[in-house]
């Protein structure tokens, strides 16, 4: 897995690929500090990788531009990345979508304040459930 | 939260050594529809609970029961754990669960949440969420302008949830070392596995979701990839390192 992805990261960096917008965000700040942030998504040319068979590998960038007065600072970030694990024995290929755990916490702290109802966790018994964020919910949604 | 604001009932009951939530989200159930399926949890319990002197799993690893005199789920259940132990190349297991003898009790809660399910739908129930010690089943809608959205559950903080997945039908189960220890071993090495904070699945069967979720979670850092060629079924998996891996088509917001 991480041979593979030291590959595919490679085929990435040698060809600049064509970009596709995938969406557009204004958010309008205070003291004349625009924010904008845009999403696009890279997809590499084919390449040859081995017993890997065709390799193709997409990653989504998040672009960050930061407009203070006539200062402008561009951040960029790589959100995703979708690598291949192995072609399976119907020769369709098989994906694996990699993210860092930071960047879903904050996304689930956001969803969060909309509804959760239900909490799937490893096995909680009855002598555990008092601690557990089921628990909470259900307290909070009590009867 | 306004409490009145939701629809439906709820009960919480602690049934197999678990709490078991249903949440019923129809204003026309009928009155007596959550005891029937806390009678029907409690019928499984009966039947399969290895704690229990009086059960037929209890009754065939001491020798009083032959197979063929076995009630038929009896059957049905310790076949398809046959059956998911050679699909997950031994990492499922109803055999090497720490006690002598059969102990098919990982397949038999997802199993018993399905049954469950299938007596509430039958009972023209449509939107309800039940949920066993963590396995989960989703039905129709949780508002009628809002999906169910189930969190799950963060490895590494009790109270925060690391994804929320957004469904309609839908069962999800999820494995890890948090809640209870290191509770699954790799059955190939007696250990703990490694690298694996938890896993998640999420598909059409809860019992085959839980079973999956177990091997993949055994498997250490091998399952992603083993988790990415099931049909029918996505995963999630949650690293030691922080990595966060999902197959393409997992139903997180």
């Amino acid at each position: 897995m991480r041979r593979n992805l030291t590959v595919v990261l490679a085929v990435v960096a040698l060809t600049v690929p064509s970009a596709e917008a995938m969406a557009a965000v204004t958010v309008p700040k205070a003291a004349a500090k625009k924010i904008v942030v845009s999403m696009k998504t890279f997809t590499g040319s084919l390449g040859r990788a081995d017993r890997w068979g065709d390799v193709q590998v997409t990653i989504v960038v998040k672009k960050t531009t930061t407009t203070t007065g006539t200062k402008k600072t561009v951040k960029r970030h790589i959100e995703s990345i979708k690598v291949p694990v192995y072609p399976d024995h119907t020769g369709r290929s098989v994906f694996i979508s990699e993210q860092a755990l930071p960047r879903l916490i904050q996304e689930a702290l956001q969803a969060q304040s909309t509804h959760i109802y239900i909490v799937s966790g490893a096995t909680y018994t009855s002598d555990a459930f008092g601690q557990s964020l089921q628990a909470a919910i259900t307290k909070e949604k009590a009867w | 939260m306004v409490s009145t604001a939701l629809p439906g009932m709820r009960r919480i009951e602690h049934v197999m050594g678990m709490p078991i939530v249903i949440d019923l989200r129809d204003d026309d159930a009928a009155e007596d529809l959550l005891d029937r399926a806390f009678d029907e949890f409690r019928a499984v319990d009966e039947r399969f609970s290895t704690y229990k002197q009086t059960s037929e799993i209890t009754r065939l690893n001491r020798g009083e029961l032959a197979l063929a005199d076995a009630h038929a789920d009896v059957r049905e259940i310790l076949s398809r754990c046959e059956d998911l132990r050679r699909e997950t190349r031994g990492y499922f297991d109803a055999r090497a669960a720490g006690t002598p003898g059969l102990d098919p009790s990982g397949l038999v809660k997802g199993w018993s949440v399905e049954r469950v399910s299938n007596l509430l739908a039958e009972l023209e129930a449509r939107n309800y969420a039940i949920n066993a010690g963590g396995d989960v089943i989703v039905r129709g809608r949780g508002l009628p302008d809002d999906c169910w959205r189930v969190g799950i559950q963060h490895p590494a903080m009790d109270d925060k949830v690391a994804a929320v997945v957004v469904a309609g039908d839908l069962a999800i189960a999820t494995s890890g070392a948090y809640a209870r220890g290191d509770h699954i071993i790799d059955p190939h090495t007696g250990g703990p596995p490694a690298g694996v904070l938890s896993v998640t699945i999420t598909g059409p069967s809860l019992a085959t979701a839980d079973a999956y979720a177990t091997a993949a979670f055994a498997m250490g850092t091998a399952g992603p990839a083993w988790t990415a060629r099931l049909r029918g079924y996505e995963a999630m998996t949650i690293l030691a390192d922080g990595r966060v891996l999902k197959t393409p088509r997992f139903p997180s917001s």
